[in-house]
C-alpha cells in the first residue's frame, strides 16, 4: 500500500523554504549595513545583554523539544492527559506548555527592546539599530503568529468531537513552522549577539 | 517523486557554485570587499533546495512504494485516492483578504483604520480556522 504524501505537509515545508528566503533578505539587509557602517556597529552593538539574549535562546529551544512531544502525542491520538507524570501528557498539556515557553521568549525580547531603546538604541536611530529592530522584529512577530496558531488548535482541540487524521496534521505542520522559527532563532542569534 | 528530488539537489549544486563563484568574484571586484546581499541571498538559495530536496526524498522513503504518477504501467483509476480535505465553498478567505487590504490601507493613509482591520482579521482567521468544527457539519 502507498502511503501518499500528506498534501497539507508538504505544502507547508515549501511555504517555509520561502520563509527561508524572507530571512535571507533581512540577513542581507544585516550584513549589508554592518559593512557600510562599522561605526554604528563598533559603537553599539557592545550594549546587547549577551547572558540574557542566550538565556531567552535556550527557553525558545526548549519550547521546540515541548512541541514534539506534543507532536508524538498527536500521533499516538492522545489528546489529554492520563496522569500528572510528563510521560502521560497528551498534546493539550505539551501544546500549553511549549506555549508558555514561547510566550517567554516573546515577552523577554519585549523586555530587552525596553531596555535597549532606554539605553538609546531605537529603529530609527541610526543604522544598527535598524538592523537590530527589523530582523529580531520580524522573527519575534513570527513567533507571536505561532502562538496565534497554537492557540487555534488547541481550540480545535477542544471542539472537534473526535480526534483525528486533520487534526493531528495540523498540529504536525505548526509544529513544522514552530522548529523552523527556532531554527532562524538561532541563526539570528549567532549573528547578532555572538558575532555581533 | 526521485525525479523532484533530483531536481531539487541539482538546484542545490547550481547554487553552492553560483554563491561560490559569486563571493570570489565580489571579492574581486571589490578589492577584497565581499559584497552581502548577493552571498547571503545565493547561499540562502541553496539551503531552501536542499531543504525540499532532503524533505522530499524523506517523503518519498516513508511512502513505501512508487505512486501511481509516477509507474509507466498504472491505470488512471489508481490515482484516484482520498487526497484530503478541501472546502466546497467558503466565505472566509474573501473576508481575510479584505481585512488585509484594509490593514495595510490602515498603514497608508491613518493608523486608527488598522484597530478595525485588525478585528476584522481576527475574527477571519477565527471563522475560517473553525469552520468545520461548529454547526451542522462540526467534525
Amino acid at each position: 500500500m502507498v502511503q501518499r504524501p500528506n498534501t497539507v505537509a508538504v505544502g507547508t515545508i515549501v511555504w517555509l523554504g520561502s520563509e527561508v528566503m524572507f530571512f535571507a533578505g533581512l540577513f542581507a539587509i544585516y550584513f549589508t549595513l554592518r559593512s557600510t557602517n562599522p561605526g554604528a556597529w563598533a559603537e553599539q552593538a557592545g550594549v546587547l545583554n549577551v547572558p540574557f539574549a542566550a538565556v531567552n535562546t535556550i527557553i525558545l529551544v526548549i519550547s521546540s523539544f515541548w512541541c514534539q512531544f506534543a507532536v508524538w502525542a498527536a500521533e499516538r491520538g492522545q489528546v489529554k492527559r492520563t496522569s500528572w507524570a510528563p510521560k502521560d501528557w497528551g498534546l493539550t498539556e505539551w501544546l500549553f506548555l511549549t506555549y508558555a515557553f514561547g510566550a517567554v521568549f516573546v515577552s523577554g525580547q519585549v523586555l530587552e527592546y525596553a531596555t535597549l531603546v532606554s539605553e538609546g538604541i531605537t529603529i530609527d536611530g541610526n543604522a544598527y539599530g535598524s538592523a537590530f529592530y527589523l530582523t529580531t522584529g520580524f522573527h519575534a512577530l513570527h513567533v507571536t503568529g505561532g502562538l496565534i496558531a497554537m492557540l487555534l488548535m488547541l481550540g480545535r482541540v477542544f471542539a472537534v468531537k473526535n480526534f483525528g487524521h486533520k487534526e493531528a496534521t495540523s498540529i504536525i505542520v505548526v509544529s513544522y513552522y514552530w522548529h523552523f522559527v527556532d531554527v532562524v532563532w538561532i541563526g539570528l542569534f549567532f549573528v547578532i549577539y555572538v558575532l555581533k | 517523486m526521485r525525479a523532484n528530488t533530483n531536481l531539487f539537489w541539482i538546484l542545490t549544486v547550481f547554487m553552492v557554485l553560483a554563491a561560490t563563484a559569486y563571493t570570489v568574484w565580489s571579492l574581486i571586484w571589490y578589492d577584497g570587499q565581499l559584497e552581502w546581499v548577493g552571498t547571503v541571498a545565493i547561499s540562502l538559495t541553496a539551503v531552501l533546495s536542499a531543504f525540499l530536496a532532503f524533505y522530499l526524498s524523506r517523503v518519498h522513503k516513508a511512502q513505501g512504494a512508487e505512486l501511481p504518477e509516477d509507474r509507466l504501467d498504472a491505470n488512471i483509476d489508481d490515482g484516484d485516492p482520498e487526497i484530503g480535505f478541501y472546502s466546497p465553498w467558503s466565505w472566509w478567505p474573501i473576508i481575510l483578504a479584505g481585512g488585509g487590504a484594509l490593514l495595510m490601507l490602515g498603514l497608508a493613509v491613518g493608523f486608527w483604520i488598522c484597530f478595525l482591520a485588525g478585528a476584522l482579521v481576527l475574527v477571519a482567521v477565527v471563522g475560517w480556522t473553525y469552520e468545520y468544527y461548529r454547526g451542522y457539519f462540526a467534525r
